[in-house]
């Protein structure tokens, strides 16, 4: 199949999955001209620098998806059959089944290149000739020792942490985008916010900042209710609100907003500025913006993905640029990732292929 | 020592060396300490305050429980700070820091453990303890209860087999086994007979009669193991039958401890310790055969807090808790939860 009918047929199967945001058949082709200079130099000597070349995806490509959203998995999948591959998903033995429905949603061609399993098969490691990680620590380096053979590609997605700075926003225009962003897959993803940092200004404090997300929050639930979650989450959000609770009884500069029933949503507002990496499942912290910020997210730095910002203005993205981020978006936006960002801060496709380059030059032989 | 203290702790001591406690016993003192601790201990009577509990409670199961992380930040006292003649601490890692339980008197304390010991009928037994030694360890409660115990084994013969560098002592574990004429005692941390048993060279088998206890889980070092498998390794490493080896739950923040013995039977508690199994979406007691979070009321934790809000999971059964321990690693874990992990500090009490 040529790539222009394979991103046609991936753009058709992603409309089945209205979380992927829209991708259209020429975002897909996109991102094969911006990362390899031309949409169809997939499909054949192209054009390229003077000469022509051609650009070859593995064979086959084992793709190791978490099982924290299907978002990150997806887009791997489609990476992956964009470059002609072979696809082995191997799947978190708990399932996600997003991946099958959206191979069934494929045409039979592009099927027939896509293996799913909950275990990884034998042979899947030895027949790749990429692997491409999503996991803690412990899982990439299990996979990096397995990766063994010296022309295999090896890509890991590691943990990552993201938050969102409230630079002005003296109207509170901001709140609902923001209980959008931590709400969204209930903070399963290394998109979601951890916390909120407020720039107290004349017009606004990060208290009250808290108090207006804490509402919001509640509507966002009222629409889109949180994934049933274990004893032990739901433990771990009680016993966290206790804590904080128990500190703000005691005048620490704590405050604590909650859903009334259950362990649906929380809110905390904390005066120091440390980040505080959230037990998820929409617990998220707001604090004040400090003016020291690069130090205090340096224990993070290295860990931090996308930064939301409001207002999302070139002046402020630059302000934040240095702190480690790879990506920042509107508050609001955490959760859409362009299907063209630099995950992790690296190409997609580039990384992962072959060339074959045909100097065709009538100098060349002078 | 204040007057009330010791009126609580004499009242504490006389339920202590009965066989049973009534549930109206058990209320009627467990509210005094309530009273006593919201009276002497402010900022557990500026929490009880915020949740709006009142002073004049009817039952015990409503009293506000403080969650472990608290004592991580703060003095939880019920007397003045210069009267502290022994303070425990749980073996954190960086960052919060370490839990703290602060004393006035140990007399409860040391009584909560040789009346449990008793009230479960446990071996009185020479006794090889694979942990470090009171002296070695003073901040230990674990070690101060294995120091304890020394009043519990047979002819008060004791051996502490952790060197001073924390390793344990092969050479003379193997040595005591071997030289024994009569059943012994071994107790440890589950990690420390972990790494009893991959020492390399094989153990002498136990003589018949012996017992171990064994307490805590695999804290920080990266392991799990299933309490099927860990008994297995007890049965092919010094051939103690499932039924042989008890199992202690207690915690830095409690005073008394819970035991069992074998597989598939709950903990129990003395008589003047309960555990409420809580859903902890609601806040309510889960039915018998439901999975909660462990909160536990102590009668002994006069001088502190008496209800410990812990992040154990367990199944209520009738006659106490079947134990299954923090968050179970069922959970599918991904890079946002691995940040959650990398980035926490809390820690586990032993």
């Amino acid at each position: 199949m040529k790539t222009r009918e394979i991103a046609k047929a991936i753009a058709l199967a992603a409309q089945k999955f209205p979380f992927l945001g829209e991708i259209k058949e020429q975002d897909l082709l996109d991102l094969v001209k911006w990362e390899l200079g031309d949409e169809e130099i997939l499909d054949g000597f192209r054009n390229y620098a003077g000469h022509m070349a051609m650009a070859r995806g593995p064979a086959s490509i084992l793709h190791v998806i978490s099982g924290n959203t299907p978002h990150a998995g997806l887009q791997s999948l489609m990476r992956g059959l964009l470059l002609k591959s072979h696809n082995f998903c191997k799947i978190p033995s708990a399932g996600l089944p997003e991946i099958g429905q959206f191979r069934d949603a494929l045409p039979a061609a592009l099927q027939s290149r896509v293996e799913i399993s909950r275990e990884l098969p034998d042979h899947w490691i030895g027949r790749s000739d990429a692997v491409i990680v999503f996991g803690d620590d412990e899982t990439v380096a299990h996979f990096r020792r397995l990766t063994t053979k010296s022309a295999q590609r090896f890509v890991a997605h590691g943990h990552k942490v993201s938050l969102g700075i409230i630079f002005d926003d003296s109207g509170l225009e901001s709140v609902s985008h923001a209980a959008r962003d931590v709400s969204l897959f209930d903070q399963q993803g290394c998109l979601s916010p951890h916390v909120f940092y407020v720039n107290e200004t004349e017009g606004l404090e990060a208290r009250q900042y808290a108090a207006a997300l804490a509402l919001e929050m509640e509507k966002f639930n009222q629409t889109m209710q949180r994934s049933r979650i274990s004893a032990g989450e739901s433990s771990g959000i009680s016993s966290l609100r206790s804590e904080y609770e128990f500190r703000a009884a005691n005048g620490e500069g704590v405050q604590v907003w909650k859903s009334g029933q259950g362990t649906d949503w929380t809110v905390i507002f904390e005066s120091a500025p440390a980040f505080t990496a959230s037990c998820l499942n929409r617990v998220i912290f707001v604090k004040p913006l400090p003016a020291t910020i690069a130090e205090t997210l340096a224990r993070v730095r290295q860990h931090l993905s996308t930064i939301a910002i409001w207002p999302a203005t070139l002046e402020h993205a630059k302000a934040i640029s240095e702190l480690g981020a790879t990506r920042i978006c509107r508050i609001g936006r955490m959760q859409d990732p362009h299907f063209t960002w630099h995950q992790d801060g690296g190409q997609n496709l580039a990384p992962l292929v072959n060339w074959i380059d045909f100097e065709n030059s009538p100098d060349a032989s002078k | 020592m204040p007057s009330d203290y010791i009126q609580l702790e004499s009242q504490v001591l006389s339920l202590m060396h009965g066989q049973s406690v009534s549930e109206a016993d058990f209320n009627a003192c467990a509210l005094e300490i309530y009273r006593f601790q919201r009276e002497n201990n402010s900022p557990y009577e500026n929490y009880c305050r915020h949740t709006g509990a009142r002073m004049d409670l009817k039952n015990w199961r409503e009293i506000p429980a403080v969650p472990q992380a608290v004592f991580k930040q703060f003095p939880l006292r019920a007397f003045p700070e210069n009267l502290t003649v022994k303070t425990f601490r749980t073996s954190g890692t960086t960052g919060e820091g370490f839990g703290s339980h602060h004393f006035q008197s140990l007399r409860l304390y040391d009584e909560a453990i040789l009346r449990g010991w008793d009230f479960f009928k446990l071996p009185l037994l020479p006794q090889i303890i694979l942990t470090p030694s009171p002296s070695q360890s003073p901040n230990s409660s674990l070690s101060h209860m294995m120091g304890t115990l020394v009043a519990r084994a047979n002819n008060g013969i004791q051996h502490f087999c952790i060197d001073d560098s924390g390793s344990i002592q092969f050479d003379k574990i193997r040595a005591l086994i071997n030289e024994a004429t009569e059943p012994l005692l071994l107790m440890g941390t589950a990690l420390s007979f972990l790494h009893l048993f991959e020492s390399g060279s094989p153990l002498p088998d136990l003589p018949k009669g012996s017992f171990a206890i064994q307490t805590g889980g695999y804290k920080g070092s990266g392991r799990d193991l299933t309490k099927a498998s860990l008994y297995a390794l007890f049965s092919k490493h010094l051939g103690l039958s499932p039924d042989a080896v008890i199992n202690e739950y207690g915690m830095t923040e409690l005073s008394s401890q819970f035991y069992t013995h074998g597989l598939g039977n709950p903990h129990e508690a003395p008589p003047w310790l309960r555990a409420l199994v809580i859903d902890p979406e609601i806040g309510r007691e889960v039915s018998l055969g439901d999975i909660g979070v462990l909160r536990i009321f102590d009668l002994a934790n006069v001088g502190s807090v008496l209800a410990v809000q812990t992040r154990d999971l367990a199944i209520r059964r009738k006659t106490g808790f079947e134990l299954i321990g923090r968050d179970p690693a069922a959970l599918p874990r991904g890079c946002s939860r691995a940040a959650d992990e990398m980035l926490s500090n809390t820690t586990v009490s032993p």
